[in-house]
């Protein structure tokens, strides 16, 4: 399937998409959203609101009671595991990995899908996120941010043009944060791949090209940042007042001035 | 470079079993063999020292293989009550005599109860298509318990050499070992070793979580039940050759691991490798030392296993808890 014919196709598609982890309760109600290809999507919302249910679903870890799921146009559900792998790649918001592996090792088990190995080799995936000079360290030894560049450089050599990424920036310093955000926007754009991230930093989510606004498994809102992060969806989203304001540039920030 | 780690690993293993056969109570020169000498080394050394190798090897493997699975580093292959199981039904037919096939009838026994203790634990750790981590843990603690206090009771309650031979049964003995064990454990040793080998990078990649092992493309139910499936076959076909012998699987893939990482496609085959070298010399030790009383190999291994297990649980970098 070459990307130029299906490059204005949806990639990811859900339609009417239900679960519940409880009988009788209903946590992803009636979700419908489309994905295009080569898009950075913001998924924000409040803790238990249903981000990473759905990443999970989307990733096919968890099944939907009722409803769709669409990649590249079939169903999700109809790919084979190996098949879905080099398409699709989703990362766990914990990598509690306590095991002496090394990160050389981890980042090779991108390849777990293949038969033939795709033209990526580690060192050119270690280069990327800039690792290539501890490729021989235990994962048990590094940091929050390179533990998470490690697993990005695995999910390069399993060569998915889909990234679920569940809050990839949680309990990391800021510095780090900044590192992952732009390798992942540097990613979207030298390697055309869509990515979906989870997130509750709402002031990360303004910077966002598209965002999705989730509140008790619903869409509050889909689309770019200043439609979305309205004052009033964020108060309903997070059920706290806050202020948007505008720096000199024009770009939007929350102040959480008045709220303490 | 692991590669060399790798050749020192197979020619210690090497060297330990030649020593286990040629050592002992009486020690024999391998290049002046008498008659005598020939007679211990084939009926006796020689299959109990294969029989030890097995046993070794299972253990080690299986070992390696539980700690994957239940992403537990304290896991060994007793704790899914296999072995109790294998231990209650065997000692049930110690202390009643009921004894149809000569030498085969303990370890078949044994066998019976570990099958069908794999069998019950499995379905305790089963939940929605698949295997849970934890709820086969937490069933195999329960279990063991309920099978060793059964056990315990069956042996208060008779008082002849049949309990004496449950209790050194019990802690691993390896006396009984002859030619007629050897075909059918290697076959199922060999049977379980293949499978664990052949899934380790399924292996590998649940060691990362569920999550992980799902989106590398593995179908994380199908996988956990054919490794469980490797675990039950080494550790009954292991229990049942020679008892319960405690600290190789637990012992040994730590170790192996502190030298050659975690990759399970290395570790399995050298946890198995050094798991059957460890036992050779444990079992050495334990007929040499006190000669001719002989030390139980279970008890050996956990006086040598014990200590260096405590030691590495001080150095908290090794086993990275």
């Amino acid at each position: 399937m070459s990307l130029t014919y299906s490059y204005s196709r949806s990639i990811l598609e859900m339609e009417n998409v239900r679960f519940s982890y409880l009988k009788d309760k209903k946590f992803i109600n009636n979700l419908t959203f489309s994905i295009g290809n080569g898009e950075f999507i913001g998924l924000l919302g409040a803790n238990g609101s249903g981000k990473s249910t759905i990443l999970k679903l989307a990733s096919g870890i968890l099944k939907p009671s009722e409803g769709h799921i669409k990649l590249w146009g079939k169903p999700l559900h109809s790919f084979k595991n190996k098949d879905r792998a080099k398409l699709l790649c989703y990362l766990p918001q914990l990598l509690d990995i306590n095991l002496p592996f090394r990160v050389a090792e981890l980042v090779n088990m991108g390849l777990y899908p293949y038969d033939i190995p795709p033209q990526i080799t580690v060192d050119e995936a270690l280069e990327m996120v800039g690792l290539k000079e501890i490729s021989e360290s235990y994962i048990t030894n590094l940091s929050g941010g390179e533990r998470r560049r490690t697993f990005i450089a695995m999910t390069l050599l399993q060569g998915s043009g889909i990234l679920l990424l569940d809050e990839p920036l949680a309990n990391i310093d800021v510095k780090y944060q900044i590192e992952i955000l732009k390798l992942l926007k540097e990613l979207k754009e030298k390697k055309d791949i869509s990515i979906i991230m989870a997130l509750h930093d709402i002031n990360i989510a303004l910077h966002f090209e598209k965002v999705m606004l989730i509140k008790d498994g619903r869409i509050l809102g889909f689309g770019n940042p200043e439609t979305v992060l309205t004052a009033d969806l964020i108060k309903e989203a997070f059920d706290v007042g806050i202020e948007i304001r505008k720096q000199e540039s024009g770009r939007a920030y929350i102040s959480y001035e008045n709220n303490f | 470079m692991s590669k060399t780690k790798i050749l020192i690993f197979i020619a210690a293993s090497v060297f330990i079993f030649s020593a286990s056969v040629f050592l002992g109570p009486k020690a024999i020169n391998p290049f002046a063999l008498t008659g005598t000498d020939r007679e211990i080394i084939f009926l006796i050394r020689l299959p109990r020292a294969i029989v030890a190798a097995l046993m070794g090897i299972a253990l080690g493997a299986s070992g390696a293989v539980l700690q994957g699975i239940l992403r537990n580093p304290l896991a060994d292959p007793y704790i899914l009550g296999i072995s109790s199981g294998a231990a209650l039904t065997a000692a049930l037919g110690l202390l009643s005599g009921l004894f149809f096939f000569g030498n085969l009838s303990l370890p078949l026994t044994a066998f019976i109860g570990a099958f069908f203790a794999s069998i019950i634990v499995g379905s305790f750790g089963w939940r929605r298509g698949g295997i849970w981590p934890d709820r086969l843990l937490l069933a195999g603690v329960g279990l063991s318990f309920l099978f060793y206090s059964v056990l315990m009771l069956l042996i208060s309650i008779s008082s002849d050499e049949g309990m004496r031979r449950a209790l050194l049964w019990i802690f691993g003995d390896l006396s009984i070992a002859d030619w007629s064990l050897i075909p059918y454990g290697f076959l199922l040793i060999i049977a379980g070793l293949y499978l664990s080998v052949s899934r380790a990078k399924a292996l590998n990649a649940l060691m990362l979580g569920d999550e992980l092992a799902h989106s590398l493309g593995f179908s994380v139910n199908r996988e956990r039940l054919l490794l469980f499936v490797s675990v039950a076959l080494m550790t009954a076909a292991s229990v049942s050759l020679g008892g319960t012998i405690g600290f190789i699987g637990l012992i040994i893939p730590h170790i192996v691991r502190f030298f050659i990482g975690a990759d399970n496609r290395i570790v399995i085959p050298v946890s198995a490798i050094c798991g059957g070298a460890f036992l050779c010399m444990a079992d050495l030790i334990g007929k040499s030392v006190m000669a001719p009383i002989e030390i139980p190999s279970g008890i050996v291994t956990a006086i040598i296993g014990s200590p260096y297990f405590l030691y590495l649980l001080r150095r908290r970098d090794v086993l990275n808890l």
